[in-house]
């Protein structure tokens, strides 16, 4: 399946498959592919599928329609080529996606947001929209998420316990005031790193004065914690226990 | 706690009406943002209206802190993230009864992300896909977790980040003020370190820059008002398809630090001797 990605400039702005149905293009909300801009027409060229092949036909615009630089009226489309319309580019590809366009093809119904709006799903066509989806993807299921909140276990170095419940949203690892896990010492960093407990109930440590390392690997970016993870930072280690 | 901040908020290049709005209670270092959505003007008013209830909350409860709470107190957060998370509520709740009570403004609601800056503590809330993001020690992270159908879709591990970033299922948030008469918060803490710098910005802004571009101009610029600037008319120049807004703030400690505080007491006993 083709797929068009609606650029300008250099940042892509929209991206959408051409499946049985055509794609119109122009001005008017009403269009498949919506740019909004004077210098398209209201009803500007369509892209569809004809016996295997892409085809582009305008349809009359003033501003015209361009191939790879070349004005066209109807031509066939191949991937890699670049439609002009207006300031806009729209790229031809070719879509390897074999989760996306499910949900392209069912765009008519209960969530066919207008693309240019952000639009909020009431909670009739939320749940409809989401058990679409769920069908889409069985193996996307996500376990329900149940409060079992972790505890630190000091394994090595100076600190004011012995171990930490984490029942807080934010944790931090330092001399601060504010700090759960306190470290002792004259050069112990304020905050030397920070754990965060996220909606889902899942903890993520992230750097903060310091990089801590979780299993020997540097916390480059917030990196979710699971039990028996050892954290290691400003001379301490911890083991991250999940007790029933 | 001494703070510089910024903000700028431009409709962009495309359309005509500026929903974002922000509100910045500086006394307090307290920042808002929200991102309005609805026919007609409808999103302007619920993004002011949304913006306007938070701080007037919050001063409310600064001044007097025994003050209701609306909903559940969070467990495991500050007073002052709880006071947040009831500003917000309350926010959902006015923007709701304005959208029943006029029909043209219907429909009408918003998104909101805010920061509440006490002690070395930062509270952070938000609703909706406006961001929080944060440059520390040169490494830019994205605070929040977008209340989206494509972010939730990553999450899920259903569609990848770049599908997400390219798809036209983007503008479907999951969560908003005014939709419902009750509205879930998302609340979380970050502790505030020398140098640390704060960045507010509507969906106008991250969907034109790449996070490259904004920890490029966060770390760049002199003050948090030309960053604010700079980012806009970065936006703007990458195609301005929506509203931008961005609010920058950068948390700086009293200038004396340990070393500063110790080189005083050395004076001090120097005096005393």
């Amino acid at each position: 399946m083709s797929k068009l990605v609606l650029k300008f400039e250099n940042s892509v702005l929209k991206e959408l498959s051409v499946g049985a149905k055509e794609v119109s293009i122009g001005r008017s909300p009403d269009n498949g592919l919506v740019i909004d801009n004077p210098a398209v027409s209201h009803y500007h060229a369509r892209v569809f599928n004809e016996e295997g092949r892409l085809m582009l036909e305008d349809f009359g615009s003033m501003n015209g329609t361009f191939v790879n630089g070349q004005r066209v009226k109807m031509v066939t489309l191949k991937p890699g080529d670049s439609v002009g319309i207006g300031k806009h580019t729209i790229v031809v590809t070719d879509s390897r996606d074999v989760r996306a366009p499910s949900l392209d093809h069912d765009q008519s119904k209960p969530a066919a947001p207008k693309i240019n709006e952000t639009v909020m799903l009431d909670t009739k066509e939320r749940r409809d929209f989401l058990q679409k989806v769920a069908a889409v993807g069985e193996s996307a299921q996500v376990a329900p998420a149940r409060l079992k909140i972790p505890t630190l276990v000091v394994l090595e170095g100076r600190t004011d316990q012995r171990e930490y419940t984490l029942n807080d949203k934010l944790t931090v690892i330092g001399k601060s005031a504010m700090a759960t896990v306190k470290l002792r010492g004259w050069f112990a960093p304020k905050a030397a790193a920070q754990i965060n407990r996220r909606e889902d109930n899942s903890y993520y440590i992230g750097a903060a004065d310091m990089t801590p390392t979780v299993n020997g690997n540097p916390v480059q970016h917030p990196t979710k914690l699971k039990s028996g993870d050892i954290i290691e930072v400003a001379g301490i280690q911890l083991e991250v226990v999940y007790r029933d | 706690m001494a703070t510089d901040f910024g903000a700028r908020s431009d409709a962009g290049r495309v359309r005509e009406n500026n929903e974002d709005s922000f509100c910045l209670a500086p006394e307090i270092n307290l920042f808002v943002l929200s991102d309005g959505m609805g026919g007609q003007a409808s999103g302007e008013v619920a993004s002011r209206l949304a913006t306007e209830t938070i701080v007037a909350y919050c001063r409310e409860a600064q001044v007097n802190p025994s003050s209701a709470l609306t909903g559940i107190r969070i467990a495991g957060v500050s007073d002052n993230s709880n006071r947040l998370a009831s500003a917000i509520r309350l926010a959902n709740r006015v923007v709701h009864q304005a959208a029943e009570h006029a029909p043209e403004q219907q429909g009408m609601g918003a998104t909101v992300v805010a920061i509440w800056l006490a002690d070395q503590r930062m509270s952070l809330a938000h609703v909706g896909d406006s961001r929080a993001y944060r440059l520390r020690a040169g490494q830019l992270e994205q605070l929040t977790q977008d209340h989206s159908f494509v972010a939730d879709q990553v999450r899920r591990g259903s569609m990848t980040a770049q599908e997400a970033a390219t798809s036209k299922l983007q503008n479907v948030l999951l969560r908003a003020l005014g939709v419902d008469p009750d509205v879930q918060v998302e609340v979380d803490e970050h502790p505030l370190l020398e140098g640390d710098t704060i960045l507010l910005c509507s969906d106008g802004l991250t969907r034109e820059l790449s996070d490259a571009q904004i920890a490029g101009v966060l770390e760049d610029a002199e003050d948090s008002q030309e960053a604010a600037d700079r980012l806009v008319d970065l936006a703007n120049q990458a195609g301005g398809e929506d509203n931008i807004t961005a609010v920058v703030v950068r948390h700086s400690a009293k200038p004396a630090g340990a070393l500063a505080r110790m080189g005083r007491w050395f004076k001090g006993s120097e005096i005393q001797s």
